[in-house]
């Protein structure tokens, strides 16, 4: 599939209406302009206020890490899911090892082998006690290049609901640092999951892309930014891929 | 009066009982002329190292080569040298050398690449010439002031690489590492609720604080008590530091000492400005009025007692000269030996705490109800 400038408007405009209806109803979002100005009122809000996760990474592994992303955000309940996803599912990342926090800090999800935690998405006070104490994730460094690699998602399958499914998940990696690709693919995973576009037995297909363009399948998340080369121009710096039925 | 010998109280105490104590007190970068609050650091070690040495087994580490792996250092001599080149520092007072560091605080960085050759060139006991030159009219101002010299000329390298540092951290649960991903190291004791403290930068620099561990990791233990002295804006990595070494086994007591203001400010040596305050031209006027054991005293006198611990008042001239004059008549009027024996007067000026405290002690001096301080005194710890 081509991922037409169109097409990422779209995308973008979508995930704007899915958090704030209210403030996406105030800019033309089919425009590149309306686009712009909607993400200057975003930028222009209060950090304090809103609700915002925290992650706390002792060492990073992209399949790990997302398998542990999906966990916890399986975990959330609707009225955390709702309101941090009107905060476009702010999250601050953190190096820190939990295991020297657990005991005095509770975390909503933690990776069995400690390798990271979640809180539970609140307010910027709830979690300021261990913002202070920790710094943030600081990883300039490229993803290390690897082949893809199959993750299955966490916790029983609700078969009844729906068939398991799998999906491709691109990242992409040209100019990419970790911490940039955290961020992107937090956001298509944790809006996913609250999407009920990923459930518990899914599989996604890690795959790690130089730009995420002409991917076999179409695209149902798209992780939409500006091109740092062109501002007139957007790309997609993750991607979820539609549905991939499974035996 | 007694006739007890300067050295005979400390025989007393038998060889086998003598706990072992570690002065470990901040370095100043061999880079500048030695300020009034340098000289309060220097001193009041001094003191420290002389009063508790009677008392117990004392060692005074002050290591240049330790620090040197400092960005602060190597990107002076690489700066030095970038854009002086080849220059004959054995001519230059410190007080220029001390502007080269001034215009190089206020230069650009250079990259963390750049300062590798001289960071190999240090670790192998290589010192820049600049830095050597200030080290060694560091070293003729201490004779001066008759400080203990811990080996400011030698090379007294860390005992433990940077890795092997960091291993023995992780070994503790102390270490998050985090260059995997191209990030930093820090010291982690997040688990006593202390923050996260980076060691070294993402481009691989050790900061002072990972120099300091590289070298009191392995020295801890084998001492029952760790002093660190230093600078009191420091307060919070020496917090980390006594937490990591008291992890070795030692009792570690931190002794915090307030800057000394110049006209009610307190300046970083680092922008300059120190006119004729620092230690070459006070011991020359010092040097012009009395001998030297009178400036010895008067200049501990001045910079322990009557400035004390804290950082409330300002380096006053007058008030030094008026020291030094007390100095000079304390000495005068000194009889030959204290009234109790010299251990036991030393051993009065601690807490619970095995080295001496140098305000406790320095200040008693000057005690108006005091009897005036015998010479086995001064001599042993002050002279």
């Amino acid at each position: 599939m081509t991922l037409t400038q169109q097409a990422l408007r779209e995308h973008a405009a979508l995930r704007i209406l899915a958090a704030r209806p209210r403030l996406a109803a105030r800019h033309d979002l089919t425009s590149h302009e309306g686009l712009l100005a909607a993400q200057r009122d975003i930028t222009a809000e209060d950090p304090t206020e809103g609700t915002l996760a925290v992650v706390v990474l002792r060492s990073f592994d992209l399949a790990r890490w997302t398998r542990d992303t999906c966990a916890f955000a399986l975990g959330i309940d609707p009225r955390q899911a709702a309101s941090w996803r009107a905060g476009f599912t702010r999250t601050v990342f953190l190096a820190g090892d939990p295991a020297h926090l657990c005991e005095r800090f509770s975390f909503a999800h933690v990776a069995p082998d400690l390798s990271a935690a979640w809180t539970a998405p609140g307010s910027a006070a709830r979690s300021a006690a261990l913002r202070r104490l920790l710094k943030l994730f600081n990883a300039p460094a490229a993803l290390p290049a690897r082949p893809d690699v199959v993750v299955d998602v966490p916790g029983v399958p609700r078969l009844a609901d729906r068939p398991r499914v799998r999906r491709a998940l691109y990242i992409a990696t040209a100019g990419c640092t970790i911490a940039e690709a955290l961020v992107h693919l937090n956001h298509v995973l944790v809006e996913a999951v609250l999407d009920g576009l990923i459930a518990p037995g899914d599989q996604l297909s890690l795959r790690q892309v130089p730009r995420v363009i002409g991917t076999p399948a179409r695209l149902a998340g798209v992780r939409v930014i500006a091109d740092d080369h062109d501002p007139n121009r957007l790309r997609a710096a993750a991607g979820l891929t539609e549905e991939i039925p499974l035996a | 009066m007694t006739t007890l010998s300067p050295e005979a109280p400390a025989s007393r105490v038998r060889p086998a009982e003598r706990h072992r104590v570690l002065l470990a007190p901040i370095t100043v970068t061999p880079s500048k002329p030695l300020t009034p609050s340098h000289l309060k650091g220097l001193l009041w070690t001094d003191v420290m190292y002389r009063a508790t040495r009677p008392l117990a087994e004392v060692t005074y580490r002050y290591s240049h080569t330790t620090y040197h792996a400092t960005e602060q250092t190597l990107g002076f001599w690489e700066f030095l040298d970038r854009t002086h080149g080849d220059v004959d520092y054995s001519g230059l007072t410190v007080e220029q050398i001390g502007e080269l560091y001034v215009a190089f605080r206020a230069a650009d960085r250079a990259p963390a690449e750049a300062l590798r050759p001289y960071d190999d060139a240090a670790e192998r006991g290589w010192v820049h010439p600049a830095s050597a030159r200030v080290l060694q009219l560091w070293s003729g101002q201490y004779a001066a002031l008759g400080l203990h010299d811990p080996g400011l000329l030698r090379h007294q390298p860390p005992g433990l690489t940077l890795e092997a540092m960091l291993s023995r951290l992780t070994a503790l649960g102390m270490c998050l590492d985090q260059r995997d991903v191209g990030g930093p190291v820090y010291l982690d004791l997040t688990r006593h609720g202390l923050p996260l403290r980076q060691l070294v930068t993402p481009d691989g620099r050790p900061n002072y604080l990972c120099c300091a561990l590289r070298e009191l990791l392995p020295l801890a233990p084998d001492f029952d008590e760790v002093v660190l002295l230093y600078d009191g804006e420091l307060d919070p990595d020496y917090q980390q530091l006594a937490r990591v070494l008291a992890a070795q086994g030692p009792r570690v007591r931190r002794v915090s000492l307030g800057r000394v203001p110049v006209d009610g400010q307190i300046r970083s040596a680092r922008h300059g400005g120190w006119r004729d305050l620092h230690a070459g031209p006070l011991l020359e006027n010092a040097l012009a009025e009395h001998d030297a054991a009178a400036v010895c005293l008067g200049m501990r006198l001045y910079f322990i007692a009557v400035l004390g611990p804290g950082q409330q008042q300002s380096f006053r001239a007058d008030l030094l000269r008026q020291t030094l004059r007390r100095a000079a008549r304390l000495l005068e009027a000194a009889p030959q030996h204290e009234v109790s024996p010299l251990a036991e007067h030393l051993a009065r000026h601690r807490k619970d705490q095995l080295y001496v405290d140098p305000y406790r002690l320095t200040s008693g001096l000057l005690g108006r109800r005091r009897a005036a301080p015998a010479l086995d005194l001064l001599a042993t710890v002050f002279l």
